[in-house]
């Protein structure tokens, strides 16, 4: 009984000490499985958060693709535009090139109008030239207002400060200085016919004009006019300075010197034909 | 309404010629033969130009302009001198005695009429 009882007492021990060994086994595998059940909250934690950031990386990578695709669709819409643009650039530079050479051609018809302008407005500057001489020449039947107007024509209208105007006399075969201007008083006051310049531009007929405008040769005569009535010479213009302004003689001076030939001649002698019909009249 | 122009010069052919240049544009022309005569037409008339030769009787182109911009009437009136000799003598005698401008005989129409507009378009624009 008592080998029982001590046979009991040892088994009851071994089962209590199996019992504590499994009872500290078990705690020491709760207290390794708390470590593990802490460490896997801390990597759930982990996992959390980064499933977060990947959520985060997710929403704006589709975000940027959102921007990604409005940004292509304004490029589409811009290239487009570029299109659109670069073909009216080209329709413009076409025009614009049109425009080009119709502002050159406008130019070169307003130069050729400018020019074809002050051409017209020399030739009626140079009529009323003519016109004055030729109204003031035949506007008077006064012998000394028509010598006084030929030589305000010299004076003012060739620009001359030296001149002198003969007559002839026909039976001397002279021309007799009529009157004259800034000459000086010992001038040569009757020419023989065919003698010197204009003697001999008299005698020609032939308009003389020194080429260039001199002061020198020929006692400094620039020019001599015949005066011819019905193409016989009847007296001469001698004209020697010219005005320090004036370097030579232009076109309408020389057609100043043409209607002078003849219409100063006629002026002259429609004066002198008066004279005579006066001096009839008052003889009955 | 016209700008009016006093044309001065002592030969019939000149005053004639600056005319007949001057009535190509709406110019009213008032003419006097001499210097004194110049003094009592702008006086009278009140012309917006006058346009004098130098060498007349009784008072000269030099004498008129002087006279004329020494008088209260006249003295804002542009005096453009027509002188026969364009030397720089004359010309400093001619802006000496107050003219404005000067041309030089024979006269060139474009010139003459180039500075009659111009100085008629100043008269307009001064205060």
């Amino acid at each position: 009984m008592k080998d029982s009882r001590s046979g009991h007492g040892a088994y009851v021990r071994k089962v209590q000490e199996g019992t504590q060994s499994f009872t500290h086994d078990l705690l020491g595998e709760l207290e390794r499985l708390h470590v593990l059940v802490a460490s896997l909250q801390v990597e759930k934690e982990t996992l959390h958060d980064k499933t977060r950031g990947i959520q985060q990386v997710l929403s704006a990578n589709e975000a940027l693709r959102a921007l990604a695709a409005s940004l292509e669709a304004e490029m589409n819409r811009l290239h487009e535009q570029v299109v659109t643009l670069r073909a009216a650039n080209e329709r413009y530079e076409g025009e614009h090139a049109q425009l080009s050479a119709q502002l050159d051609r406008t130019r070169a018809e307003s130069q050729s109008y400018s020019s074809r302008y002050a051409e017209i407005e020399t030739q009626n500057s140079n009529l009323a030239n003519l016109y004055v001489a030729s109204y003031r020449l035949h506007g008077t039947l006064d012998r000394k207002e028509v010598i006084d107007t030929l030589q305000e024509i010299i004076a003012n209208l060739i620009g001359s400060e030296e001149a002198g105007l003969y007559e002839l006399d026909e039976h001397m075969q002279t021309l007799e200085l009529i009157a004259s201007f800034g000459l000086a008083p010992d001038a040569q006051r009757s020419v023989p016919l065919g003698s010197g310049r204009v003697g001999q531009a008299a005698r020609s007929g032939e308009i003389f004009v020194a080429k260039p405008a001199t002061s020198e040769a020929d006692g400094g005569l620039n020019a001599c006019i015949p005066l011819k009535l019905d193409g016989k010479v009847t007296g001469a213009v001698a004209i020697y300075r010219l005005l320090p302004q004036k370097s030579g003689f232009e076109e309408v001076d020389r057609e100043l010197f043409e209607l002078l030939a003849t219409h100063a001649a006629m002026a002259l002698y429609c004066t002198s034909l008066h004279a005579r019909l006066r001096a009839q009249e008052v003889a009955r | 309404m016209k700008k009016k122009i006093l044309c001065v010069d002592d030969s019939r052919t000149a005053l004639f010629m600056v005319t007949t240049i001057l009535k190509k544009e709406p110019y009213e022309i008032v003419t006097a033969h001499d210097g004194q005569q110049a003094v009592e037409v702008a006086s009278a008339e009140r012309p917006d130009l006058i346009l004098m030769d130098v060498i007349m009787p009784r008072m000269t182109g030099f004498e008129a302009c002087r006279e004329l911009k020494q008088r209260e009437d006249t003295k804002a009136i542009p005096v453009i001198l027509v002188t026969t000799r364009g030397e720089e003598e004359n010309v400093e005698t001619g802006f000496a005695s107050g003219c404005n401008d000067y041309v030089t005989k024979p006269i060139n129409a474009q010139e003459l009429l180039a500075k009659v507009r111009d100085h008629i378009a100043s008269r307009e624009e001064a205060p």
